[in-house]
Formats: structure tokens, sequence, C-alpha cells
């Protein structure tokens, strides 16, 4: 009851006018950034961050709006997954299985619908989940001590690869390089300068935005203008939308199912949305079994990794909120936003920031609706878009993200360091060394360190004091779980996810 | 190969320099206690650098790295980043903007002359709407009037 009082009083604070205009903004915003190529919804998140601060919106507004943006990302990259088999982003490549098919029989409109029913349902669902699990969670983690929040950052780096990680040893190299970027600057317990080299604006540490935008839209341009693809793809072609109320009642229950597994995924650390969709998709083929056509087109191969990818994109948000401790790019970068507003996330948002907390919750209830009112009569615009030749629009896209880290400080050494970072991005990408993770030690960097502190001080530094509690020894070996893992069940799965898409490549070849 | 080997010799100096570095910070004011400033990056060393060993020892399949021409094209566009960050403050938002935008397109293959136009284009049309709509103000450098 509590919480249904809360979620009231969030649809207070989304339904303000002025709070609804930005979430329409946000998920219009999204769709674009999630159809356009090239822009996944970290990048596109990452580079409305610093305009939505140097706009001066408030902490509310801000959230809202850039919540908006991801959850309509991730409806927008289905839209080329469908359409041209070529996936937005990683989680949308599920949906390529069925979607292109559906396509090619002249059903891109069904298609494009289901989908956006589908991810609605999926939304739907995993923000009801939230809502339920978010203070249970928030509530448990009260217990935690300096030392479980450090076990638990722990987690969080080991689990970054995901279970389908390739290299785990690359990502600890990326989370120590963020780590060691976030020591930089006045030591805040001592006041010790640390790795500064008496250079002045290095005094304040290196800020995280700067380090996001370089990392990822800077990397991108790059890597565009390495495989010479700087032309437009080709139109495709919109069929009249037919869809009949039989048709959306027959992918319902698998729209359930979808979401409530996306939702498991995007909960647990290291599975993520790209799990999500993939378990959906094949556990939907088994329930339904023969008398399916997955992979020839079956509308319920679209709806089940829709579901699961958009529940797992919000179930996402449950780890992030209640612990601070963010499960993929996206989230980190949402938390980068919260960070650089202020709010510390944990378990003491929900009572220190209700209002905003619950505020959000509501804006994406709020949003899933807008999203699927504009996705339906909207899809012809977004589909145009899809042809924009990335040689227009990857410039201007670095000409946003350089002009939003401009306003941050008017400093041109900020827009050189995001050239750094970008060139660094390239480099590390093209080592297959992951991004997130040095986002991620940036971010909990500071966080990391005074929890060791502290649990260093309390035990008079006895490092035993770390692993001494039951709770803490139990996420230490969820730890070591994520870390080891990978290099027993990520060969089969990646194999698995290799193979479906192997098999609709094939018979393509052949026409 | 040489790839992750060159990565891991790279981190390992990393490693051994930041870790260093850490050992020669100051006493803190107020006496060493049990955890200091350098404790943590110290921890970090460490890490880095056993996961550096890994590296070198059993290192990944290289990528393809791209021919000389294209490093000189992504060195180009580097360049070009470099000089916009530099001509913004002093020469003004609209001209640096419109060479960016315009040397940009025009490195990923579009004609000069839609590539000067979507360059002058998105350099007013931004510019327009901080300025005016969003009120953050660009720098307006050579081409400010009165």
């Amino acid at each position: 009851m509590e919480t249904l009082n809360f979620l009231l009083q969030g649809f207070a604070v989304a339904l303000t006018p002025e709070h609804l205009m930005f979430a329409a903004i946000g998920a219009i915003l999204g769709t674009l950034i999630g159809a356009l190529p090239g822009l996944g919804p970290a990048n596109g998140v990452a580079i409305l961050i610093p305009l939505a601060f140097s706009l001066g919106l408030s902490p509310a507004a801000s959230l809202i709006m850039l919540t908006s943006v991801y959850a309509g990302a991730m409806y927008g990259g289905r839209i080329s997954s469908i359409l041209l088999n070529i996936p937005g982003d990683e989680p949308a490549m599920m949906t390529t299985l069925d979607g292109y098919p559906m396509a090619m029989k002249g059903k891109a409109a069904e298609a494009l619908a289901i989908s956006a029913i589908a991810s609605f349902i999926g939304s739907l669902l995993a923000t009801i989940g939230l809502i339920i699990l978010a203070p249970i969670l928030a509530r448990f983690a009260l217990h935690f001590g300096a030392a479980e929040y450090f076990a638990l950052f722990a987690l969080a780096f080991a689990t970054l690869g995901g279970i389908t990680g390739k290299n785990q040893v690359k990502t600890i190299v990326a989370a120590c390089l963020g780590l060691m970027i976030a020591t930089v600057g006045v030591d805040i317990s001592t006041g010790n300068q640390r790795y500064t080299f008496d250079i002045l604006e290095l005094y304040e540490g290196v800020d995280f935005i700067i380090a996001i935008v370089g990392l990822f839209a800077v990397s991108e341009l790059l890597f565009f203008i390495e495989k010479h693809v700087g032309e437009g793809l080709a139109a495709a072609k919109l069929n009249k939308l037919n869809l009949k109320m039989s048709d959306i009642l027959h992918v319902i229950p698998t729209s359930l199912r979808g979401s409530v597994l996306g939702f498991i995924s995007g909960v647990l650390p290291g599975a993520g949305a790209s799990l999500g969709s993939f378990v959906s998709y094949t556990l939907e083929k088994r329930v339904v079994g023969s008398k399916g056509q997955f992979g020839e087109g079956d509308p319920r191969g679209v709806a089940a990794p829709e579901a699961g990818n958009n529940a797992a994109a919000n179930g996402a948000l449950v780890p992030m909120l209640t612990l601070g401790v963010p499960g993929s790019g996206t989230t980190a970068v949402l938390l980068a936003m919260l960070i650089s507003l202020n709010i510390q996330p944990g378990p003491m948002l929900f009572t220190q920031n209700a209002e905003l907390v619950w505020g959000v919750i509501a804006a994406l209830l709020v949003g899933n609706l807008m999203l699927l009112a504009l996705n339906i009569p909207m899809i012809g615009l977004f589909v145009k878009l899809l042809s924009i030749p990335p040689k227009y629009l990857m410039p201007v896209v670095t000409l946003v993200a350089a002009v939003g880290i401009y306003s941050i400080s008017n400093s041109a050494l900020d827009l050189y360091f995001m050239v750094g970072f970008g060139l660094a991005g390239y480099v590390l990408r093209k080592l297959e060394v992951p991004l997130v993770p040095v986002i991620l030690g940036m971010l909990l960097g500071p966080e990391m360190e005074l929890n060791l502190r502290h649990a260093l001080a309390i035990s008079d530094g006895d490092w035993t004091a770390l692993f001494s509690s039951g709770l803490s020894l139990t996420i230490w070996s969820l730890a070591f779980l994520g870390l080891a893992l990978p290099y027993i069940v990520g060969p089969i799965l990646r194999r698995r996810m290799e193979n479906a898409r192997a098999r609709l490549e094939v018979p393509e070849e052949g026409d | 190969m040489i790839g992750d080997r060159i990565l891991g010799i790279l981190m390992l100096l990393l490693a051994v320099s930041y870790g260093w570095e850490a050992s020669q910070f100051p006493e803190p004011f107020g006496g060493a206690e049990a955890v200091g400033p350098e404790t943590f990056p110290l921890l970090l060393a460490v890490i880095l650098g056993v996961s550096s060993l890994y590296l070198i020892v059993k290192p990944d399949q290289d990528q393809p790295w791209p021919g000389v021409r294209t490093l000189l094209d992504l060195g180009f566009v580097l360049a070009v980043l470099a000089i916009f960050s530099a001509m913004l403050a002093p020469v003004g938002f609209v001209i640096s903007t419109t060479l960016m935008v315009g040397v940009l397109c025009w490195r990923m293959g579009a004609r000069p002359l839609p590539s000067v136009l979507t360059g002058v284009s998105s350099a007013v049309v931004v510019y327009l709407l901080f300025n005016f709509v969003l009120e953050l103000h660009l720098p307006a450098g050579i081409l400010k009037l009165s």
C-alpha cells in the first residue's frame, strides 16, 4: 500500500505539463536515436546528458527526459532489424530472425506494429516488476556495510563482461583503467593531490561525461571512417498496415512469457538485454514447437525478443537505482547522469529522494504509453530516417556531442580531452577491450575507494574484514562465478547465438 | 597477437609507474593510518599488473588493422577535431563548425558542395537554436556584430 501511495505521488510529478512535454521530447529523440544508424542507446543518452545539464533542467525533468530517451531507443532499435535485417543495436539482433522474413513477405508494417505492442507489454510488465522489486531490494540493501558494498562493486565489474563475454581479463584491464582515471585529482578524505602533476585543471579530476562522449561518440565516428560506410542504406518500403485484433491476441501470451524472462535477465547482473531477448526467443520456440514457423516470419518470433529486450532494459534499472550498481552500458550512462545531478543512487535514494524516484518510475509508465501511441502512426517517418546517409549524419552528431561538452564549462581543454578519449576508445575497441568497464570504473571509483577505506578503518587495516560476513562472502563468490562462468558456458551460448543467425543468413544467400 | 602483447606491455608500464607514484605520495596531514590515499591505487596497480602479464602471455587473435591510407584518414579527422576545438573560441562557432562538419562530410565520401551546405546549415541552425531558443551562448568570434 505504501508503494502505491508513493506511485501516486510519482504520477503527480510525472503528469505535470512540463514533465509530460519532456517525456514526449525524450521519447521522440530516443526513437530517432535508436532508429538512426550508428547511434545506440548508450551513445544517445551520453550525447544528451551535457545538454540537459547545461540547460539547467531540474533533476526530475532531466531524469524524466533521459529515461524516456532510453526507453525510446530500445523501441527504435528494432526498425532497421525488421526492415533491413541490420540490428540497430545488439539487443535487437534476435528480432531480425523473424522480423526480416516477415518484411520480405510484405508484412513489414505488421511486424513493426507487433513489435511495438510486444515492446510495450515488455516495458509495462518490467516497470511493474521494478515497482514491486525495487523497494524490497532497497530495504534489503540497507543491511549492507562498507565491506559488502566494496564486494558489490567488485561483483559489478566481474559480471559486466556478461555471460557471453569473450575475454574477462580485458574487462578487468578496462575496469582498472577507469578506476585509475577516477583516482586523479584531490583525494577527498585527506586532501592529498594524486596524479595531478600540478596541472590545475586536473585537481577536480577528469569529468566522466567528457570521457563517455569521447569514448562512445567520437570513436564511433572513427569506426565509420575506417569502414568507409558513408552511403545510406537502401530505402525500405513499407506496406499498408493490416492488423486484426486476433493477430494482436495471438502474440499476447508470447509477449507475457518474453517479458518475464527478459525482466529476470535484466535484473540479474551480467545478463542484460541481449541475453534477455535471446532467452525469450529460444524458449518461445521451444514452447510453441513445431506449430510455429520460427525463422520464416512467425509474428511470435518478433514479439518474444522484443518483449524480452524491453523488459530487460527496464529490469536493469532495478540494480542501478537500488544499489547504485548498473549492469549495462546504458544504465551506466544513466548512473553518470544521476551522479552529475548530485543524486547518489543506492538504497537511500528511495527514502531521501522518494519523490524523484517515483516520479521517474511513473514517467516510465507514461513514456511507454506515449511510445506506443507514437510508434504506430509515426512509423513512416522513422523508416525514412533509416536512409539518411551516415556521411552527413555522423559529422552533425559529432558536432552536437562537441557542443554539449563545450557548453558544460566553455573550455577548449574539455574538447581536447574528448578527442583524446575518442582516440583511446577507438584503439581499445580495435583491441576488443570493452569500454563500458572504463566508464563504470570512473563512475564507481570514488565510492568504491571510500567503502574500502571505511571497511579497513573499522577493522584497523585488517584486510580479512572484507570477507568476514556471510553476506560479503556470498557476494564475493558470485563475483568469482561471474568471472569464471563465461569461460565455461560462454562458448556454448555464443555458438548458439551465432548459429541462430547463421541459419537465417544461409537461405538468404540462395535467393 | 601482437596487438594484445603491446597493450599488455603498455599496461604493465602504466601499472608500475602508477603504483610507484602512489608509493611516493606524501604522508597525509595528521599522520599515517591503516589506509591512506595510496592504498586503493596500489591495489589497482597490482591487479592491472597481473592482468597485463596475462595479456602478454596469452594474447587473443588480432582484429585486422586498417591500412596506411585509412590510418592517415583517421589521423586527419582527429586533427580536424583538434583544430575545431582550438578555433572555436577565437574564430567563432559558425566558421569553425562549417569547416569541421564540411571537412568531415567530405572525408566520409560526400561531394564538396553538399558537404559545404551541410556544414553551413548545421552551423547556423545549431547556433541560432542555442543562442536564441536554449539561451546557451556559443562564441560568436570574428562574426560578432557591433
